[in-house]
């Protein structure tokens, strides 16, 4: 196995590399602001996204039911998903006035009714959890 | 070691998110290629859907890799708080390339995700951009799973809930992959409709609806292109060339050749795509009305203004197929302005965005 590792590591490196290299040919101020759009997704989510969820974990696990953590913190999850996918939509930042074929949708509508089934669904997997002869865990 | 973030998630999602960024980088590797030929790389023409599904697949498995990457991240997260901090070289390294892997997958998550939504608020070229950096994403992934090889397998051995106290009541490990697995299918169901018929009306936050003049979405517009009066113009005229000869063409000239109809989809590099049914004139026949090899590669020049996309080469291979159009109708009606009139290029297996619109020249590429 530590044949295929060192190999692996070797092609890693060499692949990473070849990207690094291709990158250099960028002018610098490029680069520049590559490498810094990378770093603050880092503190992003490192610093600000992860810390927050912690602390919604912390306070959930206090102010919830137990019997409710599971499927409280999957739809959590989904709506932390929704939101991401919805951000670059949402307002249409990207919209150009001369093609109407692209963010044609109605993205506030769209989130807001997501967001409405997932949590709709916490309440109904627990009813079904009660009524239906569910195995325990 | 903690119930939940735990080595057994991390590497059940590792494995998933690793299976996503190959689709991801395989197919965008496929997409580059043919955008930027190379002498061994080698796209067939059928199937005539094939690149609809690479680069359908290519968005599909990035968006999904997305919660993947948000579960993975959370349940390592507490590591980066581990003592030492900073430590010898080999610490230093191992938290270096783990700082590039994060970083990079985020970079190329985030930067794709916009694309697709065209909102570039970035100050940087998309596509050099996303090429250069999804080598250092796949090297730094690849370096990852070398160096996590003995705990992936360890993990992957042992059951879901080795560790676990059995006082342990809170929520299950199989309860969160559950619940990734299920974000996963919720991201794509979300967003897939762009290109899958079937989910176009659930796709409630899919940057295309599907819809456009025609029944076709487009990109590029005609007012965007500059080519508002010249495409409209009496005096246009096709011309085709093979070095010494040529032939210029009226649109009634083209609509008097024999008309060809093929079923052909429109799939664009930012993932969404839509079926047509295109109807015009076979281009191996104009090649051939000024005796043009059927071995030579043909280059596309659009009416409009110089510019990265306003001319292609279009691969022998393709030029040749006899599903390849310079198409004057889209779904039975005249092409609408937006998307190519008077005539444009229809070819099977190809970017949208090397399908030229408003041609003014095709030109057998001399030897």
């Amino acid at each position: 196995m530590t044949a295929v590792r060192v190999l692996l590591i070797a092609v890693g490196i060499g692949i990473a590399g070849y990207g690094v290299a291709l990158a250099l040919d960028e002018p610098r101020v490029i680069l520049f602001r590559m490498v810094v759009w990378a770093l603050v997704g880092v503190v992003l989510h490192d610093l600000v996204f992860a810390p927050v969820c912690v602390a919604l974990g912390f306070a959930g696990r206090r102010l919830i039911p137990q019997k409710w953590w599971g499927p409280v913190a999957l739809a959590a999850l989904c709506s932390v998903v929704l939101v991401m996918l919805a951000i670059p939509v949402f307002d249409k930042p990207g919209m150009r006035p001369d093609n109407l074929t692209v963010l044609d949708r109605d993205y506030h509508a769209g989130l807001w009714i997501s967001l409405a089934i997932v949590w709709a669904c916490v309440p109904l997997y627990l009813l079904a959890a009660r009524l239906l002869p569910l195995r325990k865990r | 070691m903690a119930v939940l973030r735990s080595t057994p998630v991390t590497a059940r999602v590792g494995v998933w998110l690793g299976a996503a960024v190959a689709v991801c980088f395989v197919t965008g590797l496929f997409s580059h290629f043919i955008q930027h030929p190379q002498p061994w790389f080698y796209w067939p023409t059928r199937p005539v859907w094939l690149y609809r599904l690479t680069q359908g697949l290519h968005v599909v498995s990035g968006i999904a890799a997305i919660p993947l990457l948000v579960v993975k991240l959370w349940s390592v997260w507490p590591k980066l708080f581990e003592r030492p901090y900073l430590g010898g070289l080999v610490r230093q390294l191992e938290r270096g390339s783990i700082l590039v892997l994060v970083g990079a997958m985020i970079f190329q998550l985030s930067t794709g995700l916009m694309n697709i939504a065209q909102w570039y608020a970035f100050r940087f070229f998309f596509t050099t951009s996303h090429y250069e950096m999804a080598y250092v994403a796949a090297g730094a992934v690849i370096v990852h799973i070398a160096v996590k090889l003995p705990v992936i397998r360890r993990a992957l051995g042992e059951p879901l809930d080795t560790g676990v106290p059995d006082t342990y009541r809170g929520i299950s490990r199989r309860t969160v992959l559950r619940g990734t697995w299920l974000a996963v299918g919720l991201a794509t169901v979300l967003t897939a409709g762009q290109t899958v018929p079937l989910l176009r009306k659930v796709s409630l936050l899919a940057p295309r609806s599907g819809k456009g003049p025609q029944g076709v979405p487009i990109n590029r517009t005609a007012v965007s292109a500059g080519v508002l009066a010249s495409a409209r113009s009496p005096d246009y005229r096709l011309t085709v060339t093979n070095g010494d000869r040529s032939h210029a063409f009226t649109v009634a000239e083209l609509a008097a050749l024999p008309q060809v109809t093929r079923s052909l989809p429109i799939a664009c590099v930012e993932g969404w795509s839509a079926d047509g049914e295109w109807t015009g004139v076979v281009l191996a026949d104009l090649v051939a009305a000024v005796g043009g090899s059927a071995d030579a590669d043909v280059r596309m020049i659009s009416l409009e203004p110089p510019g990265p996309y306003s001319r292609t080469v279009l691969p022998a291979r393709h030029a040749r197929d006899s599903h390849t159009l310079i198409a004057l109708q889209l779904n039975g009606e005249t092409l609408a302005l937006d998307h190519g009139y008077p005539c444009r290029l229809i070819a099977p297996s190809r970017p949208g965005v090397l399908q030229t619109k408003w041609l003014s020249r095709i030109e057998v590429v001399q030897p």
